[in-house]
């Protein structure tokens, strides 16, 4: 079984924004569903984890909650993205994939030449 | 915007948490169901789905704390809680807080109370506009009565071109005027100011204008200011007064404008005129006089000059101005003129006092302190059980100490809440104190600033209580559980800080009491000084019949004056019960405004000696015996001494021995003399002394006595005359008789000063009184605290050592011993604490030499009773734990 890793702070965002930007409208089960399949199960997110950071992301005005039927006729929560939260993701995405390389190129296993 | 959107739904959240927390219940509820569903689906059985589901969720009461913090604003939610909990605590130990309480509002009351006044009197800044620029000058020379002579005319122009950091120089001359108000006359206490005077004091008129330059010199009408006190005192605030006449000596004069509220020096004054009203403050004698100072100066510093600046341009026109006008400086005087900021001049008979009690009252609340940490470490150690238990489940320290710190908050600030109260009352005795010293008192609030003092204090205190409690350390929590925190340990750390918690509480109590005693014993030795006077049934009267314009330009008014003095003794004396009635001037035991200087005939005064000064005083023939000042030489004034015969004085016994050191003063010839006398009205002519009279204290019981010579009423003119008169007892009872005799004769005059030797004697111990009076009150609060200090922590003792005593008591030990044990205990501390305390105070009596009087700041007598009070204080303190101990019944210990 792949170690299992918590998810980094500030990275969780980003997941919840790009999930409800492919899958549209979701409810949290869904959404920690979706982020552990993706994640290949290697994360791993409990309530106190995923529930926090939506209300944040509420808080900021990225996504919107509202009660709705689910698919088996269950009432719950959906989330969906709003235009700032769509702006947002571009943004944060720009910046993570920077990053990225960044961190990519400072740990490239290569020696300088004296 | 991002975050101040998510701000406000921070601070909403805070409002709308239950329904929110409804609301992520039923969330999470659904997640858990879905996620169960899936495991179902998956072929699990549904037990074992649920269980699942639930593993993977991490908890649900952690998700709904997790939310609750990102919701709302966590810190204010969890300080609440911690106030709630504060709160039931310190309901489930009343007498605790109750003694904590009322402890603190005790030390922060006394603290708030004058730090309210020192505020008031000594750092508040200045009404005046830029009043930090205002600089008084005070011109002083060498022998009594030379400490502020005040300046001349000339002086005054001299600095005016002599001192150009000096930007503004305003002339204030202080004159009493007779002011005829609805109940009659009665003289106030004013000052003649020249047309700058506003403009350089930077003091604005809440009504109507303020003199100008136009109101400089002759010729124009008198214009009259009035202070925002004597409007207040006199019209009642009345806000149609100005352009309304009033009568002032005997003249009508306008009201032109009413002052904004502002202090005045050295003397509160009702009201403000132009120079005209004294026909003598336009006379070339004023004008042209070097010698004749009657001027006040209080001057504005010009801008970018500094103080250092304006002090050595004064001194060096001081300097010059000494070399050019040999007559108007005798050397041997020492004249010399210093440049202080007008706010420090103001408070400087009120400074040494207030900061007295000022670190009296930090002493208190020193010692409150230290006793209520006392009572919080004990509550501490009993407290241990509970704290650990808190951070077995959980509680980081910062949270407990958190707790701690509110808990202690809360105490604090109900203290300080209840200090406030008292303090309200306390500030309302101390302003009518501080009026005596200071023309600031009305300044006195108990204002925010003073609040904030208030509050800051509190927070301190809570802060110090709350850091000498120690808490479990991080990491050594399961040591403290394995050790078994129920046991009551009062460790060894921490009883070594309740002990020197209590040596600090003696030792500040000494230092308190030693000044207590101090003061006290300067109160009784004041009221011991003889007062020079041989008996107190004495009353005494001013009348003054002229002012000082008809005084000296109006000798006719003078005649009728002294024929109406004459009219009133004859009228007194027929009053029964009355043995002598005597007319002079000023009354026994009051200070004389005339001082000039003398010579003895034949006597040459040495190179640099300073020129003898005394004071000259009035009397008719039976104002000695009236008075009871006893003449020790030669013979009274008689009816034959009058205006025509020949020249005769008396002088007392200081000046009869400078003037006539190892001689008879009597048949030798003394007189008047010095560059001054041209603008008197008195001659340089010899005269002969006729007798020598004892001293008497008239600057008041702590002043040495001053030369003085005694000029006979009917060869003088009447300078505000007043009446003495001796009963053959309860000479009070005659002052509704003697009052109406006054009326009748002289209805518009005003009487004044109406008092008993003995009152006129009291009006001088009281500043002393009360001063001795506060500070016991402060050195009594302190005992009483540091004895319950000290009896808290050796009962604290005995409690924790309650096992050790009852082994010792099965191994043989007997009550007595026991009793001494602890005894001991309490005494070691006790004599570390007198020993630092007496030490202490051999330094802090030092700072108020200044407020005692005929006993040395460390006063052997003082000192040694100090000790003993709190040794006895301090022994029966520890008598009652001790007696406890050794009541202890080992039986019963053991079994427990």
């Amino acid at each position: 079984m792949p170690e299992k890793l918590d998810v980094k702070q500030g990275t969780l965002a980003l997941m919840i924004l790009k999930t409800l930007e492919v899958l549209g409208p979701l409810h949290g089960y869904g959404i920690a569903r979706r982020i552990e399949e993706t994640s290949k199960h290697r994360l791993r997110l409990n309530y106190g984890t995923l529930y926090p950071a939506l209300l944040k992301l509420e808080q900021e005005g990225f996504v919107k909650a509202a009660w709705r039927q689910s698919e088996n006729n269950r009432r719950a929560k959906y989330y969906s993205l709003t235009t700032a939260g769509r702006k947002q993701l571009a943004r944060e995405a720009r910046e993570w994939h920077q990053t990225a390389d960044l961190i990519a190129a400072f740990l490239a296993p290569r020696r300088e030449a004296p | 915007m991002r975050h101040l959107r998510a701000a406000l739904a921070h601070i909403a959240g805070v409002f709308t948490s239950h329904r929110a927390d409804d609301d992520l219940r039923e969330e999470l509820q659904a997640h858990l169901d879905m996620a169960t569903a899936e495991n179902i689906r998956r072929g699990m059985p549904p037990d074992e789905a649920r269980r699942q589901a639930m593993l993977a969720s991490g908890g649900l009461t952690q998700a709904v704390e997790a939310v609750r913090d990102q919701r709302g604003l966590p810190w204010i939610e969890s300080v609440a809680a911690d106030i709630r909990y504060a709160l039931r605590a310190l309901r489930h130990s009343p007498a605790f807080a109750a003694v904590v309480v009322i402890t603190l509002a005790l030390g922060i009351g006394a603290n708030t109370a004058i730090f309210s006044v020192v505020r008031g009197v000594l750092l508040k800044p200045l009404p005046h506009r830029d009043g930090d620029r205002l600089v008084y000058l005070r011109h002083s020379m060498d022998g009594p009565g030379g400490a502020n002579i005040l300046f001349s005319v000339p002086e005054v122009r001299d600095f005016r071109q002599g001192a150009p950091s000096l930007a503004g120089i305003a002339e204030y001359s202080p004159w009493t005027l007779v002011f005829q108000g609805q109940d009659g006359a009665v003289r106030i206490n004013a000052g003649l100011v020249t047309g700058n005077y506003f403009e350089v004091m930077g003091l604005s008129p809440v009504l109507g204008r303020l003199t100008e330059p136009g109101d400089d010199g002759p010729g124009v009408s008198p214009v009259l200011v009035l202070t925002h006190e004597g409007w207040m005192k006199r019209f009642g605030g009345d806000s149609s007064i100005v352009g309304k006449q009033v009568t002032l000596e005997k003249q009508s004069v306008t009201v032109i404008g009413v002052l904004q509220p502002a202090p005045f020096f050295p003397n509160r004054v009702e009201a403000l005129l132009n120079m005209v009203i004294s026909e003598h403050h336009l006379s070339a004698f004023m004008v042209e006089g070097r010698t004749h100072r009657m001027t006040e100066m209080v001057a504005r510093l010009a801008p970018g000059a500094s103080l250092e600046q304006a002090r050595s341009q004064v001194a060096a026109v001081s300097a010059r101005i000494q070399r050019e006008f040999t007559d108007a400086y005798d050397p041997g005087s020492h004249h010399r003129i210093a440049v202080i900021p007008f706010r420090e001049v103001i408070g400087e008979r009120a400074r040494l006092t207030l900061w007295l009690l000022m670190g009296a009252a930090a002493f208190v609340l020193i010692i409150a302190a230290a006793n209520v940490a006392n009572l919080t470490l004990m509550r501490g150690a009993r407290r241990e059980h509970e704290i650990v238990v808190r951070a077995a489940l959980g509680a980081g320290v910062g949270r407990l100490r958190r707790l701690l710190l509110v808990e202690n908050l809360v105490l604090a600030i109900t203290g300080a809440i209840l200090g406030v109260v008292i303090a309200g009352g306390g500030v309302r005795l101390l302003t009518a104190l501080v009026a005596r010293y200071s023309p600031r008192a009305d300044e006195i609030r108990l204002d925010g600033v003073v609040f904030g003092f208030t509050l800051a204090l509190s927070v301190m205190v809570a802060l110090l209580l709350s850091f000498l409690a120690s808490l479990p350390r991080e990491g050594s929590l399961a040591s403290s559980i394995l050790a078994g925190a129920h046991r009551i340990s009062g460790n060894l750390g921490k009883q070594r800080l309740q002990r020197a918690l209590v040596v600090v509480q003696i030792a500040v109590t000494v230092v308190l009491l030693a000044g207590a005693g101090l003061l006290t014993r300067t109160m009784i030795r004041l009221s011991d000084v003889d007062t020079g006077l041989r008996t107190e049934e004495v009353l005494t009267m001013q009348v003054p019949l002229l002012t000082p314009t008809e005084m000296l330009f109006n000798p006719a008014a003078d005649a009728a004056a002294k024929e109406r003095y004459d009219r009133m003794r004859d009228e007194m004396a027929a009053l029964p019960g009355v043995v002598d009635v005597g007319i002079g001037s000023p009354l026994p035991l009051r200070s004389s405004g005339v001082r000039l200087e003398v010579k003895a005939e034949g006597k040459a005064l040495a190179v640099g000696e300073a020129a003898p000064r005394a004071e000259l005083r009035t009397a008719n023939p039976d104002f000695f015996r009236a008075s009871g000042i006893p003449l020790l030489r030669g013979r009274p004034f008689s009816t034959t001494d009058r205006q025509g015969s020949g020249n005769v004085v008396i002088i007392n016994q200081t000046l009869a021995d400078r003037l006539f050191p190892g001689e008879d003063p009597v048949g030798k010839r003394i007189a008047w003399t010095g560059d001054v006398l041209r603008f008197t009205p008195i001659s340089g002519d010899w005269r002969t002394v006729v007798g020598v009279t004892g001293n008497t204290r008239d600057g008041g019981l702590d002043a040495e006595p001053r030369p003085v010579v005694f000029m006979p009423f009917a060869q003088m003119l009447a300078i505000g005359g007043g009446l003495v008169i001796r009963a053959d007892s309860n000479v009070a009872a005659l002052v509704p008789a003697a009052t109406s005799i006054v009326r009748r004769i002289a209805p518009t005059a005003p009487l004044e000063n109406v008092m008993t030797v003995a009152e006129i004697k009291d009006q001088s111990v009281s500043p002393r009184r009360v001063n001795a009076a506060l500070i016991s009150s402060f050195g009594i609060l302190a005992v009483i605290i540091a004895a319950v200090g000290i009896a808290g922590v050796l009962a604290f003792s005995v409690s924790a050592r309650t096992n050790e005593i009852g082994i010792r008591m099965s191994l043989g030990a007997d009550s007595g011993r026991v009793l001494r044990m602890i005894l001991g205990e309490g005494g070691v501390l006790l004599a570390i604490g007198l020993g630092l305390g007496v030490g202490g105070a051999f330094f802090a009596t030092r700072v108020i030499h200044g407020l005692l009087f005929g006993v040395a700041p460390h006063d052997p007598v003082t000192f040694i009773g100090v000790a003993v009070t709190m040794a006895a204080v301090g022994i029966v303190a520890c008598w009652i734990p001790a007696l406890r101990a050794a009541r202890i019944d080992p039986a019963i210990t053991m079994r427990s």
